[in-house]
């Protein structure tokens, strides 16, 4: 697994190097079953959808910086052009992200180790993958394109921005490493699982809801990834095995449910014309299987016992909890305060699943188009349904997954000493049906004393009109009601009064004016007459003259 | 050889003083007659340097200066004030005693720069060129302070005239590059002659706000 392969192409004198080790092989299985999905999802006749799934491949199996960087911006360019087919603003705004994320890769891996290349890698790989405080274009660009591209680009194009940062933090750059660095990650990672998940529980959109709930499980594996770095640089070999495994079962299992819940919110785009939650409902009667399938996406977003997602995030509070007993008392409260906020991303993210399969696929159709809904074609379905299966071992034996994983951690942290993960679900799932079948027993048994009547509940229906003597199913609460008591005790704090996300506050707001009075300023000199021209260069002459003179004086 | 330096320096200053009144004045008619003092001192300035130095070619641009700006500019600029009827012309754009201490500031630098910069060469040539500098200088302000397109003219020719200045005063120059000089002038002035026609034609006046207007609103 050592051995380079060299291409004839590329660099003069130098050519294209490939090299596959532990970790690249890792990615590339995250990747694989993805675009073995999406393809049969429909975008098999792509060509730039192939031409993007080379890029990722490419940057994966890359031997040496050039060819890491071709792949790339192989990969960005291309699905430029896949973004382009939904629509136009986001495509521009994805394109510029890009283009900054090059901006800063391409000098940081020319750089020496250095914290300057380790600041310039985290800023272009963020960009990105979507980590706060440079996502906000993320929620906007991913839903655009068709739902494959869109599952890929959540499930896979994050993930490749995540290896870039994994393979520079952990393995180019280790000579250099500081404990900050990994600080850096766990703040960012911190702010992206708040605002996604709080976003994801807002959002009525279903793929931008998916895009953000994206950006939050960016966030956990950046708070793994910052613990694990900032461990290795403090020499804690114990934690930094912890922490590397929950960041990888976590992008392993984010790659399986995302790419599924994508298709699946495709598919519903397909069968009904809108991903809107306010308009759907009831879909579970039209597309059973399809809903069938979406649960148990959600159930993995969720991060649900039993789920794919659950184990990644024990093993994530675990790593926080115990990283909270090192450092000064600074590193004591502020992982503390990490605990909290990833308590909270937890539970909003809940929230979202729950928002997701109650709101869209329960209850009774808000339309006539989810009323008329028949079941998903059968390509996505395949698609989805691999996911599904291997999303099974992830769930149900995550400890021998990440015993298979383990070559991945000794690369990247040679001195780790890892504690394989003893949580198996399957005496818990009889421990639980066996407490369920007590309780239930014993309820039956001795909980009803006597019988009371009372007014049915209508399942939260208004008085039914005479028109629709069945209920209007209107009077549901919708996915905007449903989010109203989030909005009023969380949100308000903390996206503000009109819910919008802090980045664009804070980061996109600014460079806009700044931006505007740019080009004010060009304007202006561009109608400047013949006179303010010549006035204006002759200052700076007389200026240059006087700097001149005062340098040799002086 | 000190009756050299004396002289050499004399003129220099002359022509310094003229560009200094030029900023001054604001009557057309006073204008051109400094630029013609300023361009005779120059062509006697040249002649002189082409007897200190042995140089023919130095009297040569002595010859060219009397005979194109000494005489047949001034007499263009002053048929231009005449068919334009703009003997009593006065024009005030910045105050005067504001750009005669930004002159006075542009000296001074000019001073500052050269002479500290080229303690190395001959003496002739520092006081020289921090004189031909200065020149320079207060001929651009003089463009850039006046809104008539003529007192802009004027001050472009000044400032040519400080090249000229430098340029005699460096031994070695070659010849070409003056005579070239004088050549573009001459095709310069042509060519603004022109235009001022035009400017007349649409204006009915040598001020440039007109056209500056159309410059804000146009484009």
């Amino acid at each position: 697994m050592t051995d380079n392969v060299t291409l004839m192409v590329g660099l003069p004198g130098q050519g294209m190097h490939l090299h596959l080790d532990a970790l690249s092989l890792l990615f590339l299985c995250i990747l694989a079953p993805q675009v073995l999905a999406s393809a049969v999802a429909g975008m098999r006749f792509s060509v730039t959808f192939w031409v993007f799934v080379f890029g990722m491949v490419l940057a994966l199996a890359a031997g040496d910086a050039f060819t890491l960087i071709f792949g790339f911006e192989l990969m960005s360019a291309a699905s430029w052009l896949l973004v382009l087919r939904g629509d136009q603003r986001p495509a521009t705004l994805y394109i510029t992200i890009a283009i900054f994320s090059s901006a800063c890769l391409i000098p940081a891996v020319f750089l020496p180790a250095s914290s300057i290349a380790f600041v310039l890698i985290a800023l272009g790989t963020g960009a990105k993958a979507g980590l706060a405080p440079l996502h906000s274009w993320l929620p906007k660009a991913h839903p655009a394109p068709p739902a494959g591209v869109s599952a890929l680009m959540s499930g896979g194009m994050v993930k490749i921005a995540l290896y870039v940062l994994i393979r520079y933090a952990f393995i180019v750059l280790t000579g250099a490493a500081q404990p900050w660095w990994g600080v850096v990650l766990i703040v960012a990672g911190i702010a992206s699982v708040v605002i996604g998940a709080l976003r994801a529980m807002l959002e009525t959109e279903m793929k931008t809801m998916l895009a953000c709930s994206t950006v939050e499980h960016v966030g956990l594996i950046a708070v793994g990834l910052g613990i694990a770095l900032r461990a290795k640089a403090m020499g804690d070999p114990a934690l930094t095995a912890v922490a590397l495994q929950a960041a990888l079962l976590c992008a392993v299992a984010h790659g399986l449910f995302k790419p599924l819940l994508f298709l699946g919110a495709g598919e519903v785009k397909h069968a009904t014309g809108t991903t809107s939650l306010n308009w759907l409902g009831g879909l579970m009667r039209g597309q059973p299987r399809l809903g069938a399938l979406m649960l148990l996406g959600a159930a993995g977003m969720a991060a649900l016992p039993l789920g794919p997602g659950f184990a990644p995030e024990f093993l994530l509070l675990h790593a926080v909890i115990a990283a909270a007993a090192t450092g000064g008392i600074l590193a004591r409260i502020g992982f503390t305060f990490a605990l909290a906020a990833l308590g909270l991303g937890a539970a909003l993210a809940l929230g979202a699943a729950v928002r997701l399969i109650g709101i869209g696929f329960l209850g009774r159709p808000r339309s006539l188009h989810a009323a008329s809904a028949e079941d998903a074609r059968r390509g996505p379905l395949f698609g989805m349904g691999l996911l599904a299966v291997l999303m099974l071992p992830v769930a149900l034996v995550p400890g021998q997954v990440l015993a298979a994983m383990m070559p991945v951690v000794t690369l990247l942290a040679p001195q780790a000493e890892i504690h394989l993960l003893s949580y198996t679900p399957l005496p818990l799932i009889l421990l639980a049906f066996l407490i369920a079948t007590a309780t239930g027993f014993i309820l039956h048994r001795w909980g009803v004393r006597g019988t009371r009547e009372a007014a049915p509940w209508n399942g939260g229906f208004g008085r039914a009109p005479v028109w629709l003597p069945f209920g209007d199913p209107t009077t549901q609460p919708s996915a905007t009601g449903f989010a109203e008591p989030v909005t009023r005790a969380i949100a308000r704090g903390i996206l503000g009064k009109h819910g919008t996300d802090p980045a664009e506050t804070y980061l996109v707001a600014p460079l806009q004016r700044l931006h505007l009075r740019g080009v004010r300023l060009a304007e202006r000199i561009r109608r400047a007459t013949i006179r303010q021209r010549l006035g204006v260069v002759f200052a700076a002459l007389v200026m240059f003259l006087l700097a001149l003179g005062l340098a040799e004086g002086g | 050889m000190n009756l050299t330096f004396s002289l050499a320096h004399l003129m220099g200053g002359l022509i310094l003083l003229c560009a200094f009144l030029l900023l001054s004045q604001r009557r057309l008619a006073a204008m051109i007659t400094l630029y013609q003092v300023q361009a005779l001192t120059l062509s006697a300035a040249a002649v002189w340097q082409g007897f200190a130095q042995h140089e023919v070619n130095l009297y040569l641009t002595g010859i060219i200066t009397l005979a194109l700006k000494g005489v047949l500019l001034p007499i263009a600029l002053r048929q231009i004030v005449l068919r334009f009827n703009l003997t009593r012309a006065v024009e005030s754009t910045m105050p005067m005693a504001l750009s005669m201490m930004l002159g006075t500031g542009l000296i001074g630098i000019a001073v500052l720069v050269v002479l500290p910069s080229t303690m190395s060469a001959v003496s002739l040539t520092r006081e020289d060129l921090a004189i031909a500098l200065s020149v320079v200088l207060l001929g651009l302000l003089v463009m850039t302070a006046r809104r008539s397109a003529l007192a802009q003219i004027i001050g472009f020719l000044s400032t040519e005239n400080g090249l000229v200045l430098a340029a005699i005063g460096m031994p070695g120059m070659p010849f070409v590059a003056e005579f070239s000089v004088a050549l573009l002038v001459l095709l310069a002035f042509l060519v603004v002659g022109i235009f001022l026609l035009r400017i007349r034609e649409h204006f009915d006046t040598l001020d440039i706000t007109g056209i500056e207007d159309i410059e804000r609103r146009g484009r």
